[in-house]
């Protein structure tokens, strides 16, 4: 394209001038951002239909996810008061990230604490593997 | 008593005299907003004592004059009245002149990006491909702050902004300092501590430039939109997109490879997992060292005669401006696509396409958790916001390819 010297310098500019080339500039510019742009978001569309297969599966078998968690329901459990939102929010997470789903598809009815029952060794052993990862 | 800096201070009459000592009062304003305001202060604190540096009294020719930003922009000092004469710099040039090569030669901004690469998960935005529309809506501000430049100066007589000024006022609205940094050093370097700190100061202030627009541009409604879990991203997926964008990017645009690429590689190193090494580098040591030279050299080019007068009055004015009309960009796109949808987009993503990472996205979840307490945007606009960075880099390129060499 070419530009006035007006227009290259700024003195003696007139509204016309002003108004014309910013307006082709702006639709120049923007066609060209959007262009590539959406590109990128075809590209992105691609990765969905590529990559995305194996997890699509545990999709479909969502409606199974949640079957664990009635099955866990009817054992009783005592109340237990303290902070109780927050480890159920951790227990949500935990089943979630191990089952490769999302919480949104899970609900905790109830918990139980399992008794500890691995020698003193072993649990000191796997505390200070713990404490030597953070 | 001649070679002081109380006798340097008056040597050129009572009016320099003067402008001295704004200047020098600017700088401690802008350290005040920068220290006790914490107004984006890793860049604007380095910004404001160079800016400090650069306007302290001293004697013509001195040995300890720190920058001299006539070997950059006065043609008489120039090779050939157009290029910089870099054996002239390192003969008689001060520390910041040195530092300030790295600026001219467009060093320093992609080394930025390379940093800001490794910090930036592009996960929301692959899982969520429509949201990258939202980061090209929001480049409307640039555009149309381009077109305000050139009428502000056809209005205005002692106001000349030329095409490469406006372009350059514009890409403020990109709301991304290395851009515009990158942007203005090539098209209009006299404007470019002007441009810094409108940039700089504005981005600190998106928490409180955005609210009104979103709340003006969707109802309450659209405001408590829940959008729908994003889909979880395989590694591939996010060691793939680097490389695509960058290719895809150069086909296109090359003008945009400077900034894209290093934006990518960084993310590339973050994302492939096996350079811990070089991001750990690239994100925090690296990063740390470029913004300072950065920051510090781009404060001392604002000297009294560049920076007081009209046009950095308008170049403020019309940063606020594209800000704000990315901001209307931005959601304009987020309304459409809750309409298309019929309700799945929260539009106040929207407003996250200003590519102020993370601080856009922040005001987005900020906003909508106040119509929704239970509602988390963040994630949503993340998305926009990434892609704010690319989008805007592209205008970059676009302004760069059309203007650079006029």
């Amino acid at each position: 394209m070419e530009y006035s010297q007006a227009l290259i310098t700024g003195k003696g500019l007139t509204m016309g001038e002003a108004l014309s080339t910013g307006g082709m500039t702006t639709f120049i510019g923007l066609a060209i951002v959007f262009g590539v742009l959406v590109i990128l978001m075809l590209v992105l569309m691609l990765f969905k239909v590529i990559f995305y297969k194996a997890p699509a599966k545990q999709n479909a078998a969502q409606p199974a996810a949640p079957a664990p968690a009635p099955k866990a329901a009817p054992i009783p459990e005592p109340a237990v008061e303290e902070d109780e939102e927050e480890l159920i929010a951790v227990l949500t997470a935990a089943v979630a990230a191990s089952l490769n789903t999302s919480t949104y598809n899970l609900k905790i009815k109830s918990y139980r604490r399992v008794p500890n029952t691995r020698p003193a060794w072993n649990r000191a052993g796997l505390n200070e593997t713990i404490a030597n990862r953070f | 008593m001649s070679s002081t800096g109380v006798a340097a201070l008056f040597q050129t009459g009572p009016v320099d005299a003067i402008k001295t000592i704004i200047m020098l009062a600017v700088a401690c304003v802008l350290l005040y907003l920068a220290i006790v305001k914490k107004f984006e202060p890793l860049l604007l604190l380095p910004i404001a004592f160079g800016m400090l540096l650069t306007n302290l009294p001293m004697i013509k020719d001195s040995s300890a004059i720190m920058m001299h930003t006539e070997f950059f922009t006065d043609a008489e000092y120039m090779i050939d009245g157009k290029y910089i004469d870099v054996g002239l710099v390192c003969r008689k040039g001060g520390l910041l002149d040195l530092l300030y090569l790295g600026v001219k030669l467009g060093i320093y901004p992609p080394l930025i990006f390379v940093g800001i690469g490794c910090m930036t998960d592009f996960g929301p935005l692959i899982a969520n491909p429509k949201s990258i529309l939202l980061g090209a809506a929001a480049q409307f501000g640039v555009f149309f702050t381009f077109v305000g430049a050139l009428v502000l100066s056809a209005l205005v007589p002692s106001i000349t902004f030329g095409v490469k000024e406006a372009a350059s006022i514009g890409i403020i609205g990109g709301a991304d300092g290395p851009t515009a940094i990158y942007v203005t050093k090539s098209l209009a370097p006299a404007l470019l501590p002007a441009i810094a700190v409108a940039a700089y100061s504005y981005m600190a202030l998106i928490p409180i430039i955005q609210p009104p627009f979103m709340k003006l541009m969707t109802t309450k409604k659209m405001r408590g939109v829940v959008m729908d879990q994003l889909r979880p991203v395989s590694k591939t997926e996010k060691i793939i997109f680097p490389i695509v964008v960058t290719i895809v990017v150069a086909l296109i645009i090359p003008d945009a490879v400077s900034l894209v690429g290093c934006l990518m590689l960084g993310n590339l190193l973050k994302e492939s997992g096996v350079c811990d090494r070089l991001a750990k580098t690239a994100q925090n040591e690296l990063m740390n060292i470029v913004t300072i030279f950065l920051g510090v050299t781009v404060g001392a080019t604002a000297t009294a005669s560049s920076f007081l007068s009209a046009q950095t009055l308008g170049i403020v004015l019309l940063g606020l401006v594209a800000f704000c009309f990315s901001t209307i960009g931005g959601l304009f796109l987020g309304d459409i696509m809750y309409w298309v949808t019929k309700g799945k987009v929260n539009p106040l993503i929207g407003s996250a396409g200003v590519s102020a990472v993370p601080m856009a996205a922040r005001v987005s979840q900020v906003v909508g958790q106040k119509e929704n307490p239970s509602n988390f945007l963040l994630m949503h606009a993340m998305g926009p916001n990434v892609a704010g960075v690319i989008g805007s880099a592209v205008a970059a390129g676009v302004f760069l390819s059309m203007f650079n060499g006029l």
